[in-house]
């Protein structure tokens, strides 16, 4: 192995040491347990997003809406609680068939109007950031807020559905956490050592010799809207948890930092693909990075400026180290 | 927001505007005959809370002068909103209030509105100009009262953290007196500040709070003078399990964040605010008065009040209406408010 490939393979995960050991040091309070449960859930929403994105990144798409869909998931979680009156149980399942639903109509938008995925998807970001706001005429939602049809909301956030974002197992990790681990290891499961995986990554690569396989190109690629649209209800839902009201808000900051943390996974171990380790590392990173610089007292704008700068490395990393590919496409 | 009450207020609004003909002809011109009076909102920022109930203030005051309104909405587009005015010129309203936007581009817009004679307030935006009226919420008093509060629950020394983000004009007027306690009291000692506007507001500032709260576990007060922060760093503490060493003061209000300062050993222990909704209605009378010929004053403020937990517990209060009706300093405001001007009927019955 040269030089080049062992900073291709395992550059970023020095990086992802170096900055904690740097943190670590600059700030006694960072290499704590308290601290790395913070991280981790600090991350955690942005991290199921992003391991949205990355299953339809796979097959060569792209969703813009996931950020609208987790605001729209939080919103309706909350109007079930609170205007309806109806459990966690209800909030939880209709917020995921919610977000299947989007997924499954942006997925035929794309595969069988044809529309452009990133035209179809930012449709759809505008819908539900339009359409979460219509039945409270804008606001948020709270217990005791009047309502547009007159009286005043009753209903409470049930206590289960709070433990959603609120829990703690041993009394340290929160239940957040415990979703995030579990959607990576299935994410990448199911991307890596599943047939249905790989066929997503062929039909990524070239659509049209997979097709010849014989692989339903289509099925998948709506497929992949549909994971992606679940699990961005799925992160709403813990939004709302953690939140604990249904708060206006159009979700593009979670957009962007979760498309960041996925695109940044390209570079981890050289993979140069999308992946779902990848991403679960990026999301990490880009948490440990805000993490310590808040610590350090670091005004927002600058931590702006680091995120940034960190994808543009990483992409690097993807693109112009990884030589093989640009030689190959060359 | 329309509840049973408002539409109760709207239908007595009309009863009485078209009972009472004799009432009407006391006030002056153009009000003695409202029916033909039309005046216009443009907005610049239009979603949130806050800037529903505001309209909600705006509609209940015209309502209650009979006459009809306009709502233009830019949605945050500058150039839009200068030229929602030259619209609302064209279609010959009686009067325009400004709410929100930027200095440059509104400047002229609202030069141009005055030129086509027709009188102009502006809320929150300062256009420049010595013949309209600004209508504010004093930034200034509202980071005064609930600073001194903090001082009288905590003495003159403590530890504090500090949520702000500079560039935004309301949070920027809070900083300055910020600024001014820390030197009035040396003992008061600043060891953080953060803050971040991404949104879910609350969600990311919760993120910032848990690692300035375990950077510094010192921190006795968190000063957090926008609603959205501190009911960010609410979530913080509490997942830090610090609501008993920690108190947040704040500044705005809306029912959630009465919800959240009551939960039982909510670190959450004041807010200032002022009523948006009044702060609407203040706008309305500042214009009506204004178009009636007489002078509201360059600068019309809509004093704020200060609201304490234990205030809420005592008087179990849980939503802004009850706030409104048990805390009649809250409900409305002595402003802009000559004899012959019709008042909104109280939110209580």
């Amino acid at each position: 192995m040269t030089a080049r490939d062992f900073a291709i393979r395992y550059g970023f995960l020095l990086l992802l040491l170096g900055m904690v050991g740097l943190f670590g040091w600059l700030q006694p309070g960072f290499l704590t347990v308290p601290s790395a449960v913070f991280i981790l859930q600090s991350v955690a929403i942005t991290g199921i997003l992003a391991l949205g994105v990355t299953c339809t990144l796979v097959v060569g798409g792209f969703d813009l809406s996931i950020g609208a869909v987790a605001t729209s998931a939080l919103m309706l979680a909350a109007y079930v609680m609170v205007v309806w009156e109806m459990g966690a149980l209800a909030a939880v399942g209709l917020c995921l068939l919610m977000g299947a639903g989007v997924g499954l109509v942006n997925g035929l938008l794309i595969v069988k109007m044809r529309v452009p995925d990133l035209l179809a998807t930012l449709g759809m970001m505008f819908v539900l950031i339009g359409l979460q706001r219509i039945p409270t005429e804008g606001n948020s939602i709270a217990t005791g807020m009047a309502l547009p049809g007159g009286g005043v909301a009753q209903g409470t956030f049930s206590p289960a559905f709070l433990a959603l974002g609120r829990y703690r197992l041993w009394d340290v990790v929160p239940l957040s956490v415990v979703f995030l681990l579990l959607v990576a290891v299935l994410v990448w499961v199911f991307l890596e050592l599943t047939r249905h995986g790989r066929l997503m990554y062929a039909i990524g690569s070239n659509a049209q010799a997979a097709a010849l396989a014989g692989t339903n190109v289509g099925a998948y690629r709506i497929g992949a809207y549909v994971i992606s649209g679940t699990l961005a209800a799925l992160g709403g839902i813990l939004l709302a948890a953690r939140l604990g009201r249904g708060d206006v808000a159009s979700g593009n900051n979670l957009l962007l930092d979760s498309v960041a943390a996925a695109l940044i996974g390209f570079a981890v171990l050289g993979a140069s693909r999308p992946n779902a380790f990848g991403t679960a590392v990026g999301a990490l990173f880009v948490g440990i990075l805000l993490q310590g610089l808040t610590m350090l007292n670091a005004p927002y704008y600058t931590q702006d400026f680091v995120k940034g700068a960190v994808l543009v490395v990483a992409l690097v990393f993807t693109f112009a180290l990884t030589g093989r590919g640009a030689r190959a496409r060359a | 927001m329309i509840t049973r009450r408002t539409l109760g207020r709207v239908a007595a609004a009309l009863l009485a505007s078209a009972a009472l003909p004799a009432l009407a002809q006391d006030r002056p011109a153009p009000f003695d005959n409202p029916g033909e009076v039309e005046i216009a909102l443009v907005r610049y920022l239009s979603t949130g809370d806050f800037f529903q109930a505001y309209l909600a203030g705006v509609q209940r005051q015209a309502d209650a002068l009979g006459v009809s309104l306009r709502v233009f909405d830019s949605r945050q587009d500058a150039a839009v909103q200068a030229d929602m005015v030259d619209q609302a010129i064209a279609l010959g309203v009686d009067g325009i209030i400004i709410q929100h936007g930027l200095t440059e581009s509104m400047r002229e817009a609202a030069q141009r509105a005055l030129d086509a004679g027709i009188p102009v307030v502006a809320f929150d935006v300062d256009v420049e100009n010595e013949q309209i009226p600004q209508i504010e919420q004093s930034d200034r008093d509202l980071a005064r009262l609930v600073l001194e509060q903090a001082v009288e629950d905590n003495g003159e020394e403590w530890v504090a953290a500090y949520v702000y983000v500079p560039g935004i004009a309301p949070l920027d007027r809070r900083n300055e007196v910020w600024v001014e306690f820390k030197e009035r009291y040396p003992g008061i000692q600043e060891v953080a500040q953060f803050g971040t506007l991404d949104n879910p507001i609350a969600n990311s500032v919760a993120n910032q709070a848990r690692a300035v709260l375990s950077a510094n576990p010192n921190v006795q007060v968190v000063f957090a003078p926008y609603n959205e922060f501190a009911r960010g760093v609410k979530i913080a503490v509490d997942e830090a399990g610090m609501s008993d060493r920690v108190s947040i003061y704040s500044a705005d209000i809306s029912t959630a964040d009465i919800g959240a300062m009551r939960e039982p050993g909510s670190a959450w222990k004041a807010t200032a605010a002022t009523n948006p909704a009044v702060v609407g209605e203040v706008s309305v009378r500042a214009l009506a008065m204004l178009m009636a010929g007489e002078d509201p004053g360059r600068q019309v403020i809509v004093p704020p009040s200060l609201i304490t937990q234990a205030q809420l517990n005592e008087e179990n209060i849980s939503s802004m209406e009850e706030l409104s009706a048990r805390i009649p300093a809250f409900a409305h405001a002595d402003v802009a408010a000559p004899d012959w001007m019709p008042l909104p009927s109280a939110p209580q019955d």
